[in-house]
């Protein structure tokens, strides 16, 4: 750590994981319900466990990417963070705001948390992944005002790189497109239309200038390559985003009432988006093989590649499975999407938030460059469960995902949706057994925050 | 040589761009196979002689510009600037044309993208390709003001090299439109 | 010596510039003269395969690159022409 004011990053990675940790223990309760229905009913109905899984995963990446770049851009403007206080205050703000949030969901019913909260005063609760009561939307907006303020003024006064200023048009853009979660027409199809430039733009959009800034700051870091090799390669990552991502909003578009052309535009978009992923992949392979030293923080440089891979994986070839729209006819809501959102979620930004905090916590710990060797190995044993057992919820939601097309809408004789879903059962429970995996690789990787605490850092060995 | 000339970032930039407009052109060819009529009825409403002037425009410019490297490779700054300029008055020259062609079929005949078909792939395949013409022209004025000011010589020259390659493309898929959309029936 | 040579001809780039345009204007032509059918449409796209070949080859400077990026544009033209002409052959065997 170079700068004092990066150790306010320390707090947003710690609420992250925290919140990690509630999402996938709200994952599994779900996923269980999958299966017996009644688990939990009525204290913790499927609707409000699923409304939990989501946004408290959104609530932990938005709070890692704070958190990163709290961290790295004073770091690369090369001075102190403008108004460290405000970014203490922020961080406090926004946790109360979180955690008020999730009780609120577990409290009380929808409907009276909406009554409660006055949602009828500005209208905008009840849309998937936009559950917040509007006062906790405004509340994210004042948060990520300062935080923008903050961090620009940090930029201005200090070094331009081009990490920091990709980093801060993702954040910017972040902020920008949340805007469109206020705007709640009352035609359907425009509210969805919008709903998908909060949703679609984040995740496909301005998320992946994000990674691809946190990409970059660890990568410089951890393998020694010269800074314009990686800046080259992060801009044309970013720009192949921007083109494929913008128009491929319009795989959203197919069949919510919108003009039919979409379905061409969308189409041959978002079927080049994963174009962008495989040229990250390629980067990240690129730079390490060329690497200029060994870094003893070997785990961080683990994640790094875990993200380039899985991300390619979930993002690209998961998305492009079904973004064409003669595929889509058939697999549109079925459990491919859910098997696509798992993998790209944990493989582009749950990976790249564990890569940057696998990085930076050492040394907001007071460690020079790494953690023992003890926590490391552990760290990459948490790493190799939750990713393996990832790879295999995936596949088992693929499976359940064709079969599901298939009973229901392929066949001659098409079943109802709820006959369906008794076929897939078995799919459901190993999927819920890897979850389980998954949480035994979280429950590894938080322990090894506190293993080997005593022991000296890892060191390289000569090369 | 191993490399193409210019930045080999543009390339990898120009391959994506090649790739998707395969794609369009793929589509096109085989959507039309379930719609000839149709395809070849509106064909017939697209102005030839306005793609006959901007292909001509593309090519020239091109070629225009190729000139502008072998005058930097030369050490000739001076040229290098005019022939850029050249380029870029034979892209304006396509804008316009272009925009005389939307004017007619978007204003005079309401047409949209919702109109059928073939009217959505002509105006999808040469609204993209507007964009990139556009694109290219900005690329094209960065180097010029930059060969005004002096930065470029016979020694190093990889950015009119890179814009050259833009450009090029830029041509390269009209080359494609121009007998796909409005000749091939 | 580049600049002796050059003097005592037109530049090969000139010549190229000519094939172009003589495509270009004879593509144009068969468009104008609403000529239709299988073999035309074949032949113009060959033409364009042709001048896009010319492009990438004298212009883009790839004739002179050697190994793998000696090919992108020779591929990217061959595979959707392949595909183009496929789909105007499949047509004109339907009706």
């Amino acid at each position: 750590m170079k700068y004092k004011s990066q150790s306010v990053a320390k707090l947003y990675f710690i609420a992250a994981i925290a919140l990690f940790v509630a999402q996938i223990l709200f994952g599994l309760i779900m996923g269980l319900q999958y299966v017996v229905g009644d688990f939990l009913f009525p204290t913790i109905p499927f609707n409000v466990a699923r409304m939990v899984h989501t946004n408290t995963l959104i609530i932990w990446l938005l709070m890692a990417f704070m958190g990163a770049a709290y961290y790295l851009i004073p770091e690369e403007a090369e001075t102190e963070l403008f108004a460290p206080w405000l970014a203490t205050l922020m961080f406090w703000i926004f946790l109360a705001a979180a955690g008020a949030t999730v009780a609120g969901y577990l409290l009380f019913s929808y409907s009276d948390l909406a009554e409660l909260t006055m949602n009828e005063l500005l209208p905008t609760m009840g849309r998937e992944f936009l559950e917040q009561p509007t006062i906790t939307k405004i509340g994210i907006v004042v948060v990520v005002l300062a935080f923008l303020f903050n961090i620009g003024m940090t930029i201005l006064k200090g070094r331009k790189t081009s990490i920091n200023l990709i980093m801060l048009l993702g954040l910017v853009g972040l902020a920008v497109f949340f805007l469109f979660s206020f705007y709640n027409p009352v035609n359907v199809v425009r509210d969805k239309f919008y709903w998908w430039w909060v949703v679609h733009l984040w995740v496909e959009g301005v998320w992946e200038l994000i990674l691809g800034a946190m990409l970059a700051f660890v990568l410089i870091k951890v393998t020694g390559v010269d800074r314009e090799v990686i800046e080259k390669w992060l801009y044309i990552v970013i720009a192949m985003v921007l083109i494929t991502g913008l128009i491929g909003t319009g795989h959203h578009f197919y069949w919510i009432g919108t003009p039919d052309w979409w379905q061409w535009w969308g189409s041959i978009f978002s079927a080049m988006e994963p174009i962008p992923f495989f040229m990250m992949t390629v980067f990240a392979f690129n730079m390490v093989h060329k690497r200029r030293r060994e870094h003893p923080n070997k785990v961080a440089t683990l994640w790094a590649l875990g993200t380039a891979v899985m991300a390619f994986l979930g993002a690209g070839v998961w998305g492009f499975l079904h973004t064409l729209s003669p595929v889509n006819y058939y697999t549109h809501g079925t459990q491919i999407t859910a098997a696509h959102g798992h993998m790209a979620f944990y493989g582009a930004y749950v990976m790249i938030s564990l890569a940057m905090i696998s990085y930076a916590m050492p040394l907001l710990r007071g460690r020079n460059a790494a953690n023992p060797a003890k926590s490391q190995v552990l760290e990459m044993w948490s790493f190799w469960l939750m990713t393996v057992s990832m790879v295999f919820i995936t596949l088992f939601l693929t499976g359940a995902g064709i079969l599901q097309s298939y009973l229901q809408r392929v066949s001659d004789n098409p079943m109802p949706f709820m006959v369906v879903q008794e076929q897939i059962n078995l799919f459901y429970w190993l999927r819920e057994i890897a979850g389980l995996v998954f949480l035994i690789g979280l429950v590894l990787y938080v322990a090894s925050f506190f293993v080997g605490q005593n022991e000296p850092e890892a060191v390289v060995a000569d090369r | 040589m191993r490399y193409p000339p210019g930045d080999l970032a543009i390339w990898i930039f120009i391959l994506a761009e090649l790739v998707v407009f395969a794609a369009f052109f793929a589509a096109y060819a085989f959507t039309r196979m379930n719609n000839v009529e149709l395809f070849n009825e509106f064909q017939q409403q697209l102005d030839q002689r306005a793609a006959l002037i901007n292909t001509l425009a593309l090519i020239t410019s091109s070629y225009f510009v190729v000139r502008a490297v072998s005058a930097i490779r030369e050490d000739n700054r001076r040229h290098c600037v005019v022939w850029l300029l050249a380029a870029l008055a034979m892209g304006a020259l396509f804008l316009i044309v272009k925009m005389g062609e939307y004017q007619h079929h978007f204003i005079v005949e309401g047409v949209s993208l919702s109109t059928n078909t073939f009217y959505m792939f002509y105006i999808s395949l040469t609204f993209f390709h507007f964009m990139h013409v556009i694109m290219g022209m900005v690329i094209l004025a960065a180097v010029v003001v930059m060969a005004a000011k002096g930065k470029y010589s016979a020694a190093e020259h990889t950015g009119v090299e890179t814009g050259a390659s833009y450009w090029h493309m830029v041509d390269l898929l009209w080359l494609i439109i121009f007998p796909l959309v409005y000749v091939m029936r | 010596m580049k600049s002796t040579k050059r003097k005592l001809g037109i530049r090969p780039c000139t010549w190229v510039y000519l094939f172009l345009i003589t495509f270009t204007f004879v593509t144009s032509q068969v468009g104008q003269m609403g000529l239709s059918g299988l073999t035309v449409s074949l032949l113009v796209l060959m033409l364009a395969l042709i001048k896009g070949q010319l492009v990438g080859y004298y212009f883009m400077g790839l004739g002179r690159v050697k190994g793998l990026w000696h090919w992108p544009v020779f591929i990217w033209l061959f595979i959707p022409g392949i595909l183009i002409g496929t789909a105007f052959y499949l047509t004109a065997a339907r009706v």
